[in-house]
């Protein structure tokens, strides 16, 4: 009862005091005085047996968007429950999910708008009303310099304004700001994540598949840990039914993952050389021919080059295995198991983050592995699903005559060809590390001079992290939205306080996949404090800043000018108009898209059960338990495109003239600097996720905490024994570009040449209770050093030294 | 008119009138000065470790989930036990009429009294909630629990000691001999359940049988031998009468014969945990060989002392003086490894968080409060046992019998 | 009246830990490492790189574990610690004098202290939340991502429980100690 007191005082806006001290007492108790961190202890509420609400909201506590229920008793929600309805998430919410209602009264939550006072990073704010923070984003203070001054100084170059947003619901929200904005630069997460996986997939089957692990016999997991993770279906899929039925799950993975225990088979794998694998299981298939050969025969473009690479190349598995480590007669073994239970066989496409620099090439050789099986857009292999329809609602795009264009390098490449200077293709996401640098290099077509930031925290995200510092520094005015005082925000001039997930209406969203539904994130609570969704953030901002950066459009602008006089100014101004996107409510562009399709009833379902899905009602019923049924078998999307690729071709793409155009290789292939390689008395430096913690998003979170209180060095037991490291010991691992420190975990789960620790920890913001200074920080050490094709960062291509402190 | 009676019976208990000044008039010898100084700082620490522990409740002690009993139990254990074990040296006079121990009777049964509520004192402190227990362990009483009745056996025990010390002030010798024996035994069932308390435990191996209930006898009546020794000792200064002496070497001789039924006891208790086909149990004994709170154990109560009485047959009563002092010290470490080490292993062996050292051995520590409260008990036991010299009579009567 | 328990396809166990928050969020559990009412425990893995012992690596749930004959109830002096109508075992919170004996007895560390009320707390298959409001699970099983629990009343036939224990291999923890658990491990 007290507590739930506590979680009501927090509603009144007050911090919620802790009732309960530490648990674990020293002889020194006597003298020791409860210290902060201790006093600041959020805490659990026990439901109620009375009066209770239930509001179908989505999750975001990681990206992956399961369907939950909040409880909210008396205007406090005590539980969030899994949502049966929706068929993505199948009735399953993760510990992070659980611990969504711990970032909803996180104590050290931004309450309200401030803006910077102090030196930039120090984190020193004043707390102002929306109107000043708006007004100082507008006109600046003599601390910043304002919108205004930056725009009339560059002309209405609205590309000197860079926009960066992390993934989310309401990213698209935010997107619809920049394109209103008229800015050019948008970097988003792509780049530091999944890039290279969407795009090697995307031209090779046309498309990013989804893998039906819930029918598939045979499945390869290689650097991808469904188990830490967790990503729904997959996760339910793999290990709650697969197994079960007997399928088979191979684990190819450096170091010994939650998913390696619960595999048929761990193979560690030198890191970065996967691509070596793939193509020697190609050589295999190729040369015993037990490929599907009707289907590459209709199906797949360019085999024929592909199988002269392959063979010309040698890469037999005797090959493979000086390279990556694993047997040759596994990789023999593998295979043949593989295209014996192919279609219904997978190799698993992931969805992770940039490992190494060949990252690309080897999902196209993954891709192309499996197309050669038959097993695409086929029921237990990759499928990719069918999309409900959404109706698309207005949005503004207005053109501006002086917005130069994205702030890249063009430079002649080798063989005469154009290309760029970070990368061959710049993705609609851009390079993050790539633009960074080149900003900090002076290397900018034109002068960038402001950054809105949403829902990103590129001081933890991006490699270097010394050099993202150097960045927001040099950036003129940085306006942050976020939910959290991350160390990113702590380099903010104007910090605008967004509502978590749980206090807003989100943009309604569709998910694809064999039984495709739309969900809804509904509002659970009133936002609390002055917080505000960024819908509303950005109504209020573009009434104060849409006409008076319109007449510096107006000033520069000569298209502008003569359509002013052709028409008249309102007319045109309309064009330019910047609150028109936001105009209506989150719930009445809802409502609309989905409306014109689905009618009235969808409208209904989707606010009471967050879910909708034509024939919702006829189909979903509780089978047992555990287990629900969303779909009846027959009414399943496992094959929606004849069990072909979705390439323009309709077919498999083994080889892209286009790519060798820009000097990529046209199909997979291996060279020698993609060897697996570690000097003497260093480390590689590996980096991944755990189940408790979505990255650094997660870090001040009590609940979680309680369960991983920080993060620690992965060290290979027996060189921890030589080095006289034991458990707990302090270690100080550095690289090229930085240091950072964090306890050891010997362990023979990792490679003695190779260390791992979890991402997301070792915060720098002070505003941060528990996540300051908490664990290591992997991107202090991880150096910038980006993949060639679309230019994503190559997370695990440092080699560090480590120290006892 | 009953009332009446018992008013009369009351008033006629003989008592010295004292005053505090009385109290604070004893030799100001060094020796003295030194146990004054002793007792009052320990009741202080007594006055700030409870201070303390109403002030943070459990938190105040350093015990866990893991390890939930911790020194107070064993201080606790350590008391009953002491006044178990005096008890049955006051019997030996008063119960079962041995003349040679008649003159230790009342010391020892007014012994058993302080050390008894010493006990009850410190357990106060353990019991998160001693008025509760109070009230259910009358009104729900789980009768399966060997703590039920321990706890209501002793209290019984308390009853019956304070009732025969009565008797035994008014020279009703009968009476005494009467509420003697029933305390006696109820006393002895008291803490065989005690013992029981560990026996019954089937998730501890280590402690579960019947060993600990009847090893609990034996040690009571070596402790209070040792005791016995140290009241005589303190009483006539180390310069012992004839007749004392003659009652110290018997007392020594029975303590020898203890001693080493209790070290036949330890060695085969030791034998069948190691060597009994039980991998869990053995495991435990083993790493309790290799603590050195056992070999204190050892050494200070069993090695020193049964050396010193071999020596000479328990002539050397001055020695065996300071022998006994060993002894005692022995005997904490007894109780506390009892505690300790039926709480060793872990029961759940597995990591429960990722990054964390899989349990092998639970480890404890006594926390400054735990300490403070347990030697408080220890200066409450003193003072209390210094005010009955002062306002009882506890030397033997001379031959006056009603 | 029921009497209700568990069965645990811990193989499927993914070390996730949503059971475990689910459990503290809605019994209002107190966070600390060591304020658990139920937990995943590992094993960590034998063997030496990169040659590990894949089964020598294991995730076991466990929890308090309902037992039949449960000492922790029989060690009680204040039957604080009883069976309730479906045999669950609660503690009453108004009963107990905190002596700790229970937390010696279990054989399976289900026990801890509950600082706010400086009383010994255990799981209690969500009976004074989740049961009482007539839901038929408890928050463990609901949210699992991999679908290891299933509970139900052992006493019905029809039970999904009874069904799976009728149909799977399935052992307790510690049957030895003659506890009979109510949990089952599948196999």
């Amino acid at each position: 009862m007290q507590v739930e007191v506590s979680r009501r005082k927090f509603l009144q806006g007050s911090v919620a005091m802790s009732i309960v001290g530490g648990s674990s007492i020293g002889v020194t108790n006597l003298l020791a005085s409860h210290n902060e961190k201790e006093s600041k202890t959020s805490i659990t509420t026990k439901t109620g047996t009375g009066e209770a609400k239930e509001i179908a909201t989505l999750c975001e506590m990681c990206v992956n968007k399961c369907a939950a229920l909040a409880r909210v008793e008396d205007g406090i929600v005590t539980k969030l429950n899994p949502n049966p309805r929706f068929p993505k998430s199948k009735n399953m919410l993760c510990p992070r999910g659980n611990a969504g209602i711990q970032a909803l009264y996180d104590p050290d939550r931004l309450k309200h708008p401030m803006i910077r006072v102090g030196k930039k990073g120090e984190g020193e704010f004043k707390k102002v009303s929306w109107e000043e923070a708006y007004e100082a984003i507008l006109n600046g203070t003599d601390k910043f310099t304002g919108m205004n001054k930056i725009l009339d100084e560059e002309k209405d170059n609205r590309s000197s304004f860079l926009f960066c947003a992390g993934e989310g619901m309401a990213e698209h929200t935010f997107k619809q700001f920049y394109s209103a904005f008229g800015s050019a630069n948008w970097l988003n997460h792509a780049s530091l994540c999944l890039q290279t996986v969407i795009s090697g997939y995307g031209v090779t089957l046309g498309g990013y598949p989804q893998a039906d692990l819930d029918n598939a016999e045979y499945v390869i997991m290689a650097g991808a840990n469904r188990a830490e993770a967790i990503v729904t279906p997959d996760t339910m899929d793999i290990f709650k039914r697969t197994k079960r039925r007997g399928a088979k799950l191979i684990c190819i993975d450096p170091r010994f993952t939650n998913t390696a225990a619960k595999a048929d088979k761990w193979l560690a794998i030198n890191p970065g050389t996967d691509l070596a694998f793939v193509l020697a299981l190609t050589y295999v298939v190729i040369t015993e021919e037990l490929y599907d050969k009707k289907y590459v025969e209709e199906n797949v473009a360019g085999f024929d080059k592909y199988k002269v690479n392959i063979l010309d190349n040698k890469y037999t598995p005797e090959w493979a295995e000086k390279i990556t480590n694993i047997k040759a007669k596994e990789i023999y073994k593998i295979a043949r198991e593989f295209m014996a239970h192919a279609p219904k066989a997978v190799y698993y496409p992931g969805r992770r983050s940039t490992f190494s620099n060949n990252d690309f090439q080897l999902r196209r050789a993954m891709a192309i592995f499996q197309g050669i099986s038959g097993g695409v857009d086929t029921k237990g292999g990759l499928v990719f699903g069918k999309k409900l329809k959404l109706s698309p609602h207005a949005s503004l795009v207005p053109l501006y005559d002086r917005a130069q264009a994205r702030a890249v390098n063009k430079v002649e490449r080798t063989k005469g060809q154009v290309g760029y200077s970070d990368c061959a293709v710049v993705s609609g996401g851009g390079s993050w590390v790539g633009w960074r640098n080149r900003y900090l290099e002076n290397k900018m077509p034109y002068n960038v001079r402001g950054m809105f930031i949403y829902k990103h925290n590129p001081m933890m995200n991006m490699p270097n992290t010394q050099k993202t510092a150097q960045m927001l520094e040099k950036m003129e005015l940085v306006v942050a939205i976020d939910t959290m005082p991350s160390d990113t925000v702590m380099y903010a001039d104007v910090v605008l306080p967004e509502c978590t997930y749980l206090e807003r209406t989100d943009p309604v969203k569709t998910f694809g996949g064999v039984e495709p539904s739309i969900a809804q994130r509904n509002k659970v609570l009133d936002p609390m404090f002055e917080t505000k969704p960024v819908m509303e953030i950005l109504r209020g901002l573009t009434e104060k800043i849409s006409k008076p950066i319109f007449d510096i459009t107006k000033k520069y602008d000569e298209e502008v000018q003569s359509e002013i006089k052709d028409s008249s100014e309102e007319e045109v101004y309309a064009e330019f108009d910047l609150t028109k996107p936001f105009e209506h409510s989150q719930e009445e562009v809802n409502e609309h898209m989905v409306k014109g399709l689905y009618g009235e009833e969808a409208v209904e379902a989707l606010k009471k059960h967050g879910v909708f899905y034509p024939d919702m009602d006829k189909y979903f019923k509780q089978v047992s338990a555990n287990e629900h049924q969303y779909y009846p078998q027959k009414k399943k999307y496992y094959s929606v495109n004849g069990g072909k690729a979705k390439t323009e071709s309709k077919k498999v793409e083994c080889y892209l003239p286009n790519l060798a155009k820009k000097c990529v290789d046209p199909m997979p292939m291996w060279h020698d600097e993609y060897n697996f390689n570690v000097p003497n008395g260093k480390f590689r430096l590996l980096t991944g996720r755990h189940a408790q913690f979505t990255q650094s998003g997660t870090s001040n979170n009590a609940v979680l905490r309680d369960l991983m209180p920080e993060n620690y060095l992965w060290i290979n037991r027996r060189v921890a024994e030589k080095k006289h490291i034991k458990f707990g010991d302090m270690i100080e691992i550095s690289s090229s570009v930085g240091k950072t420190r964090i306890k050891a975990y010997p362990t023979e789960k990792i490679a003695p040449n190779q260390l791992f620790f979890v991402h997301g920890f070792g915060e720098e913001s002070e505003s941060l209770t528990w996540a300051y200074k908490n664990g290591g920080n992997d991107n202090a050490v991880i150096e910038d050093i980006i993949e060639p094709v679309y230019g994503a960062s190559s997370m695990h291509e440092t080699n560090v030294e480590i120290r006892k402190v | 008119m009953n009332i009446e009676k018992i008013k009369e019976f009351i008033t006629t208990i003989p008592v010295n009138k004292v005053c505090a000044r009385d109290l604070m008039a004893f030799e100001k010898t060094p020796r003295n000065n030194i146990l004054a100084v002793v007792i009052f700082s320990f009741l202080a620490m007594l006055v700030v470790g409870v201070a303390i522990y109403l002030g943070q409740g459990h938190h105040a002690y350093n015990v866990t989930r893991e390890h939930p009993w911790g020194l107070l139990i064993a201080v606790y254990i350590f008391f009953v036990v002491s006044s178990t074990g005096l008890c049955i040296v006051g019997s030996l006079g008063d119960v079962f009429g041995f003349k040679d121990y008649e003159l230790i009777s009342k010391r020892a049964i007014f012994g058993s009294i302080v050390t008894i509520l010493a006990g009850f004192t410190v357990i106060a402190f353990e019991i998160g909630h001693p008025i509760t227990m109070m009230i259910y362990n009358i009104a729900s009483p789980g009768l399966t629990s060997a703590i039920w009745w321990m706890g209501t056996l002793y209290g019984l025990y308390l009853t019956f000691m304070v009732i025969e010390f009565i008797f035994l002030l008014k020279h009703d010798m009968k009476m005494a001999r009467y509420f003697g024996l029933t305390g006696l035994l109820v006393g002895l069932a008291a803490h065989s359940n005690l013992g029981s308390v560990f026996g019954f435990l089937n998730a501890r191996p280590i402690s579960n049988g019947v060993f600990y209930p009847t090893y609990f006898i034996l040690t009571a009546f070596i402790t209070g031998i040792f005791i016995a020794f140290i009241l005589m000792g303190f009483r006539y200064k180390l310069d012992f009468s004839e007749k004392v002496k003659t009652m110290l070497t018997g007392l020594a001789k029975i303590q020898a014969l203890l001693i080493s039924i209790l070290i036949f006891f330890v060695t085969w208790k030791m034998l069948t945990d190691i060597y009994g086909g039980m991998p869990n149990r053995a495991e435990v004994a083993i790493h309790i060989l290799g603590s050195w709170t056992f070999w204190a154990e050892v050494i200070l109560a069993m090695v020193i002392p049964l050396y010193l009485i071999l020596k000479d047959m328990g002539k050397s009563h001055v020695i065996l003086f300071w022998a006994s002092m060993s002894g005692m010290v022995g005997i904490f470490f007894m109780r506390y490894n009892l505690v300790h080490d039926t709480q060793l292993k872990p029961l759940q062996m597995l990591k429960t968080r990722e990054y964390q050292v899989a349990p092998e051995w639970i480890h404890y520590f006594p926390s400054s409060t735990e300490i403070m409260i347990s030697l408080g008990g220890l200066g409450l036991c003193m003072a209390m046992y210094y005010v009955g010299t002062k306002v009882f009579n506890l030397d033997e009567d001379t031959k006056e019998v009603k | 009246m029921a009497r209700y328990g568990m069965a645990l396809d811990y193989k499927n166990c993914i070390n996730c830990k949503a059971c475990e928050v689910a459990c503290k969020e809605e019994n209002g559990v107190l966070l600390g490492a060591d304020k658990h009412r139920i937990w995943v425990g590992v094993k960590e893995i034998e063997g030496e790189y990169p040659l590990l012992d894949i089964v020598s690596s294991t995730f076991m749930p466990s929890q308090c574990q309902h037992c039949d004959d449960a000492p922790c109830e029989m060690v009680c002096p204040t039957h604080a610690t009883y069976y309730d109508d479906n045999n669950v075992v609660r503690v009453d919170v108004d009963k107990c004098i905190l002596c700790s004996y229970c937390m010696n007895a279990c054989p399976y560390d289900a026990r801890y202290v509950d600082d706010r009320t400086m009383t010994v707390d255990k799981c209690t298959f969500c009976s004074d939340t989740r049961l009482e409001r007539g839901e038929v699970t408890t928050a463990c099983q609901n949210t699992c991502p991999t679908k290891v629990r299933t509970f139900g009343d052992l006493d019905d036939p029809d039970s999904e429980i009874s069904e799976l224990l009728r149909t799977r291999e399935h052992f307790s923890l510690k049957a030895n100690l003659g506890t009979k658990p109510k949990l089952f491990y599948l196999t």
